[in-house]
């Protein structure tokens, strides 16, 4: 007798949302089972993989990732060349040098690279803050104005300054707003309702539901997107049907284990391996616990992770 | 779980013996409807009342110990599909596969590879627990079993990944005593190959075309009498594993059948057929959806560092938080001449503010307290970090002796604390940090410039 | 006249204007003129949003005009009224749009006429998260032009966004002040029809940003009248014109405040809270606000030193105090009153007695403060609520201590604070400015006084305070599960345990023993979104152990699935799932027909055989676990404690430290329900069993009720 598989179809699904315009346009979303149960129904969308820079331009950037935009002398030249590499779905731009208690660059300057960067390349974008949220607020307003007609990813919205984003991405300018909450079902859900009650479309809302690197309290990443998949799928619940996309390169590349030098670690071994797996595993594990995108940095990741994509979808 | 607590009483003796070891027969039945005892340490429990309560409160999933000694350990006896629903119990294992197949040069330096990662993160060994030895028929039976002298040597758990019968009973005979795993059964050699095991008292890996032929053979060896079982999902490809991996779990656990409930071995390796990237990005995937041992080519502080932190993470109690060891931890080059900080022993809370606190590069001592395991404000509202707490934990860890700096940072969301901390700790200046860790960058230097 | 002679009127002779106009433009450029507003993709936008409609030329605009004919109904109703006021306006658009042919520029610094598209996306995103708070449309003549620069000034203090239309652009002119649209006042226009460009704004802010279809002018004005917080102030003489015009703003839920008594006693007929008439144009400005409900954000305390999170735990020594307020010694107090709306007003701050600096340094004084609070969502329920966090407040300011509650208050002010000049009022302000800001869900206007008469505080400590504590004592001694006709589910540990929900009813506290019914109410009314949400208890499945179907219902949905029934008060059949976050955990002792109660703190074994980190583990995670429960310390004086098994009779041992803690109120319910005196003293502790049988002995020797009650299973 012969294995007789229950099939663990739902009723409910996931929302697909449209990212970007044109040929390039991108579909997140929009299955009815839980991450790559292919043997339960097709998965409607495959998950897609982004891939980031920022205005800090290579400088930023660590040395092993460098070498991989050789050529580039501005934060365009690295947008394109990042758009070429292989996998690659959607470029995210993170506006890191923002936050006032960093570089805090001006509004006006990182809204001008921005639109230099958004006319550079025809993937779909995405757009994050530098997380100081009152900045965020004035930053990723005007960004939604900047890329008006461009669909892009607005992230995020968060409690604190969810209307401000929430009306200019949402309402003024139509493109897909981001809502981020720290690893809490309920959290996640409340942002939701109050995006939609400001009249934010719930189509248009792709969310963060909070990430942290493999060993970095992560078990709170999982079990807070296997709960927000449970109740999207198994309860019907609307509030919670948005696509989830996560960041995982900010995070990954601010622990000790992707960053340490192999001169202060001879015994880890190389530096670039271990950000890449980092990076690798990391995302591999939001995305089999349900992240509909992931963005990352390392050309490599992107590559190997957009390959598990395609072999498990 | 099927039976409570309460059910289990009614049919207990209600004699308060303690001949189980349970001051009262309700300790111990609530013990039993937890699966951490079995009923059969009650003397008094009716054979009718036990053979019912073992079936009802048998897990649906089978533990499966291997290894012997101190190396024995237990795979499977999952009872939930996600670990918010409860404790997943028995963790993932790790190992590396060699073939003999290859030079041995090559083995050498895949075996002298294995024992560098090991190392200690939040009170747990990590290291490679397994050593996966794949049989090549090409290289002969002779070759194989001077693999296994070699690996066995190295002390870890061997997988012994052969299906050739002989050559298995061989293997066997040099390394049984340290229980491995066979893994070799096949639709075609099964009988043989349970006889073998069963021989040597070891578990026995099954393995098939499909998950059907798969689900054949353990049916069949289950009908033998062999429960000592592991499944093996195959390299087909990788969507077949997955599904595989998923599908057996799902149905021992949600649809109660007990033939699919055993521990699965994944081979990522020959499933990422050499592409070491998407080996780890395999390696993640199935320490989340269901894999009891998964064999890796190699195993390097690149894949392991990411790999076992999340494998922490994913194996703990979710209503359990995970605790550093409370103690000074010198940061950026700190002496004792450096300004202190102060927080809490909740690792998520360690792990964010010693993030920030490296990022700021300055050089400062942090002071963790015993706050069972809580985060600040937790902690705090339990009473479990509070003035009288922290000075206490001074004084024990005598924080002035090892330390000159009088200067304390203590986290902006018990601001509330400073005016009985300087009057606990008198000559210490107490600082109020920022709220949020990610503030601690631009605050740090602040204050140290 | 009435008002609708008024205003038909008014009608009449803007729609004869706009028909001529339109008829010489046709007679002089022909159908298909072009026309349009510049910098829309909406236009007409009013007749847009309006019909859905969209005119092109001047053939189509004379299609438009017949539409806008047909709402010109004339029966005496007030719909009439507001249908020619909404005609009224799209007349005036249409006018107006006659003025853009051919590309023209018909305004000039410093109007702005018609806004484009692009500002209205800029303007809009503050408007809906509320950082501009209101749109003012003032139109006409102050009586003198310090007045109606004195009224837009208030305006712009407060973040509003304001329009000019007509004379009180010159008299801004006349006095130098700087308008546009970079400091949120412009001038429309000066003709009165320009007054269409501002309606303009708030038909496209409905298109843009309430996804309002164009046509569904239900939902237009509904979007209008809930969202766009717009009110007018018309100054001066009234007109039928202008009348009719405001017609048009009430239609869309804009209230107009004029201050011409004259007409507006001619037109005898009320429209409340819409048409309102203010003879004192310094009063506009509170008058409008309060009309059109619209709240200021305070965004700053205005006191000489710093407030802060990280002043909270400081303390005050002796010699470094400036002046002590000490309950303890003498009459002290603080208190929330619930007021009419009409009692306060807000922001006022009074100080009655002498100030900080008319005591001598160091010295102990009396000191009252009442905090007075009205609003329409308050309830006199959420006093202590606030009350409560006065604590939290007073400590954030830096130089100042505040301990204890009610009438047992002390507060020290530090010399370096008093120096700063930090007097009294300013600790009014901090309560102003923290109860206006947290709680501005619920509180509309807010007034402080502050007492230090040394007899004036004893007075009103006894005969306004105590009261008033007393009162609310016994709100709380009779609220009871079956008094109230909701309760509330707190989900605020699902972090830890994911499927526990606690239903919280008035005689059942949350398990953590943080959160009582009141709380809950007061979280939900504050956040309607947050943790707790209201539970409705209306389909009793069974009463004896207080199972009602919403209850299971709203069980089911916040755990997401996880649990299907509970009772409240069974601890065997569906009890109450527990976090992790529970004071005490009560489990069955069975030789002795009772349960024991375990608190957190205890470290021993109990009688049952488990200590309380082992029942912990087998009751915790927001599983149901018959027999086991965790719950407050305050549930184990509540008569709902176990009722399905008989109560709290069942309670045989707890720990000798709870017994202390419970005591009084524990008595006091077994006093009430089975006339048992001193009950604690039959009930077990450790010193006088850990295990069952030397319990039993125990409770006989007592004979402790539980003995002889029916088994429990």
């Amino acid at each position: 007798m012969p294995f007789t598989a229950k099939s663990g179809k739902f009723n409910a699904k996931i929302n697909a949302v449209e990212v970007g315009t044109g040929d390039k346009k991108i579909t997140i979303g929009g299955e009815n089972v839980l991450p790559f149960y292919t043997f339960d129904d097709a998965i409607a969308n495959a998950p897609k993989v982004g891939i980031e820079i920022t205005d800090g331009g290579l400088d930023n950037e660590p040395d092993c990732i460098k070498k991989y935009y050789e050529g580039c002398t501005s934060v365009v030249d690295m947008a394109k060349k990042a758009a070429s590499f292989e996998g690659v779905d959607f470029l995210s731009i993170r506006l890191e040098g923002g936050d006032p208690n960093g570089q805090n660059k001006s509004t006006e300057e990182l809204i001008a690279l921005l639109k230099e960067v958004a006319e550079a390349v025809d993937l779909p974008l995405a757009v994050c803050g530098c997380k100081n949220v009152e900045k965020d607020a004035e930053l990723l307003d005007k960004a939604s104005q900047a890329l008006e007609g461009r669909n892009a990813m607005i992230m995020a919205a968060k409690e604190d300054n969810y209307k401000t984003i929430g009306a200019s991405a949402g309402l003024a300018y139509k493109q897909i707003v981001g809502a981020e909450s720290a690893v809490d079902i309920n959290l996640a859900k409340q942002l939701n309702v109050l995006l939609t009650q400001l009249g934010v479309n719930g189509q248009s809302v792709v969310m963060n539901v909070g990430t942290a690197t493999a060993g970095y309290g992560f078990e709170y990443v999982v079990s807070t997107m296997d709960r927000v998949k449970a109740a999207a799928l198994s309860q019907s619940d609307a509030t919670l049907q948005m696509p989830i996309v996560t960041p995982v390169a900010s995070e990954v590349w601010a622990v000790k284990e992707s960053v340490a030098s192999e001169a202060d670690m001879p015994e880890w071994g190389d530096q670039e391996e271990r950000g890449i797996d980092m990076e690798i595993e990391t995302a591999a594990a939001v995305l089999v616990s349900g992240s509909n995108a992931v963005i990352l940095r390392h050309p490599e990741s992107v590559k190997a992770i957009s390959k598990m994509i395609k072999e498990l979808v | 779980m099927a039976l409570k607590g309460l059910d289990i009483f009614k049919l207990s003796p209600k004699k308060n013996c303690k001949e189980c070891g349970s001051p009262t027969c309700m300790a111990f039945s609530m013990k039993v409807a937890q699966g951490a005892v079995s009923v059969d340490a009650c003397p008094y429990f009716s054979e009718d009342a036990k053979a019912a309560l073992n079936e009802a409160t048998a897990p649906p999933m089978k533990t499966i110990k291997v290894g012997a000694g101190d190396k024995e350990m237990s795979l499977g006896g999952e009872t939930v599909l996600f670990r918010h629903e409860k404790t997943y119990v028995s963790k993932t294992r790790y190992a590396v596969a060699i073939c003999s197949c290859m030079d041995d040069a090559e083995i050498d330096a895949k075996l002298a590879a294995i024992p560098k990662v090991d190392y200690e993160r939040i009170g747990e060994r990590m290291f490679v627990e397994m050593i996966y030895l794949n049989y090549a028929p090409s290289a002969g039976a002779e070759k194989y079993l001077e693999v296994v002298k070699k690996a066995a040597a190295l002390d870890r758990v061997l997988v012994l990944g052969c299906t050739d019968v002989e050559v298995a009973k061989q293997a066997l005979e040099l390394v049984k005593d340290s229980k491995p795993i066979l893994n070799g059964a096949t639709p075609e050699n099964y009988a043989e190959m349970s006889a073998v095991a069963t021989a040597a008292g070891v578990a026995l890996g099954v393995r098939g075309a499909d998950i059907n032929e798969i689900y054949d053979t353990v049916a069949a060896l289950e009908k033998a009498g062999n429960k000592n079982l592991l499944i093996d999902v195959g390299v087909n490809s990788i969507k077949d594993a997955f599904a595989t991996a998923v599908q057996l779990r799902r149905a021992a656990i949600k649809d109660n059948d007990r033939t699919c409930g055993y521990p699965s071995i994944v081979r990522v390796g020959g499933l990422a057929q050499g592409d070491k990237h998407l080996q780890a990005a395999l390696a993640s995937v199935f320490t989340m959806k269901y894999g009891s041992i998964v064999v890796l080519d190699q195993m390097t502080y690149a894949e392991a560092l990411p790999l076992y932190g999340l494998r922490q993470n994913i194996f703990t109690d979710p209503q359990k938080p995970m605790k550093v060891e409370p103690g000074i931890y010198p940061l950026n080059g700190a002496d004792e001449n450096s300004i202190c900080v102060t927080t809490v022993d909740f690792a998520l809370t360690y792990f964010v503010v010693s993030g920030e606190l490296e990022r700021s590069g300055v050089p400062l001592n942090l002071i963790i307290n015993d706050a069972g395991g809580l985060s600040v404000l937790t902690s705090w509202a339990a009473g479990k970090f509070s003035a009288g707490t922290i000075s206490k934990f001074f004084a024990e860890h005598d924080i002035e002796g090892k330390l000159k700096s009088r200067k304390l940072v203590i986290p902006g969301k018990v601001a509330v604390l400073k005016g009985e901390l300087e009057a606990k700790l008198p000559g210490w200046e107490i600082i109020i940090a920022p709220n949020e860790a990610v503030q601690l960058v631009k605050f740090m230097k602040d204050l140290t410039a | 006249m009435t008002l609708f002679d008024v205003v038909f009127s008014g009608n009449d002779t803007v729609y004869g204007l706009t028909e001529n106009a339109i008829n010489d433009a046709i007679a002089q450029y022909g159908e298909d003129k072009a026309i349009a507003f510049p910098d829309t993709a909406y236009s007409l936008p009013c007749y847009y949003g309006v019909t859905g409609t969209k005119v092109g030329n001047l053939g189509e605009l004379k299609a438009a005009l017949g539409v806008v004919k047909t709402l010109m109904t004339r029966e005496k109703r007030l719909n009439d009224v507001f249908m020619s006021g909404v005609a009224t306006a799209l007349c005036a658009e249409f006018i107006e749009v006659l003025k853009y042919m051919d590309g023209a520029a018909p305004y000039e610094a410093p109007c702005y006429g018609h806004l484009g598209d692009a500002i209205i996306r800029e303007l809009g995103v503050p408007l809906v998260t509320g950082d501009i708070p209101g749109v003012a449309v003032i139109l006409g003549a102050a009586p003198t032009p310090e007045e109606g620069v004195a009224l837009v000034k208030s305006y712009q203090a407060q973040g509003i966004l304001v329009t000019l239309v007509g004379d009180i652009i010159d008299q801004c002119a006349q006095m130098g002040y700087k308008t546009g649209a970079n400091v949120r006042v412009i001038p429309l226009g000066k003709d009165v029809t320009s007054v269409i460009h501002v309606v303009s704004v708030a038909v496209r802010a409905a298109l843009i940003f309430g996804n309002i279809k164009p046509g569904d002018a239900a939902g237009l004005m509904e979007y209008t009248f809930k969202r766009v917080p717009a009110f007018v102030n018309a100054l001066g003489k009234l007109n039928p014109v202008v009348v009719a015009c405001g017609a048009g703003a009430i239609a869309l839920g804009f209230p107009v405040v004029t201050n011409d008594v004259e007409t507006a006693a001619a037109v005898n007929i009320k429209v409340p809270k819409s048409l309102i008439v203010q003879p004192d144009v310094e009063k506009f400005n509170a008058t409008s606000l309060e009309a059109r409900d619209i709240k200021i954000k305070i965004t700053k305390i205005d006191i000489p030193v710093a407030f802060a999170s990280a002043f909270e735990g400081e303390i005050i020594r002796r010699g470094d105090m400036q002046i002590e307020f000490d309950g303890s010694r003498v009459d002290c107090f603080e208190l929330v009153h619930m007021k009419e709306a009409t009692e306060i007003e807000d922001h006022k701050i009074e100080v009655i007695g002498p100030d900080i600096d008319e005591f001598p340094v160091g010295s102990k004084q009396s000191i009252a403060y009442i905090v007075e609070v009205a609003g329409k969502s308050m309830q006199s329920d959420f006093e202590p609520v606030f009350e409560r966090k006065f604590h939290s407040y007073l400590n954030c300011v830096e130089g100042m201590m505040h301990t204890g509650q009610r009438d047992m208050i002390r507060i020290r002010v530090s010399k370096d604070t008093f120096n700063a000049g930090f007097r009294l009022k300013h600790l009014g302000e901090v309560l102003y400015a923290r109860v206006k800001s947290e709680f501005a869900a619920v509180v509309d206007k807010c007034q402080v006084t502050i007492y230090t008469n040394a007899e004036e505080c004893t007075k009103l400590r006894h005969e306004v305070a105590i009261p008033a504590f007393d009162k609310r004592d016994e709100r709380l001694n009779t609220l009871t599960d079956e008094s109230v006709d909701v309760y509330y589910s707190c989900i605020m540990c699902q972090a830890f345990s994911p499927s526990h929900v606690c239903v919280v009813t008035p005689e059942r506290l949350g398990l953590c023993g943080a959160v009582s019914w009141l709380d809950a109410k007061a979280t939900n009314e504050l956040d309607p979104q947050g943790p707790c949400q209201i539970i409705t208890k209306e389909k009793v499945i069974d009463e004896r152990i207080g199972e009602y179907e919403d209850v299971n219902e709203a069980v089911r949905k916040f755990s997401q699935g996880a649990l299907d029934d509970v009772s409240l008060y069974s601890i065997i059949e569906k009890p109450m799932t527990s976090c992790g976050c529970f004071e005490c955990i009560c489990g069955i002792e069975p030789l002795s027909n009772g349960v024991c109660i375990a608190n957190r703190e205890y470290a021993g074994m109990t009688p049952i055989g488990m200590t309380f980190p082992e029942l912990a583990s087998m009751t915790g995670g927001g599983v149901q676990t018959p027999g086991f429960m965790g719950h407050g310390k305050h549930f184990i004086a509540s008569k709902k404690f176990m009722k399905a098994e008989g109560g709290i009779e069942r309670i045989v041992w707890m720990p000798k430290d709870l017994k202390e803690q419970v005591k009084d109120r524990l008595n006091a319910t077994a006093k009430e329900l089975y006339g048992i005196d001193n009950f604690t003293d039959m009930i077990g502790d450790e010193t006088v069993a850990e295990d069952p049988e030397t319990l039993l002995a125990f409770l006989q020797e007592k004979n402790h009720p539980a003995l002889s009650m029916e088994p429990m299973m």
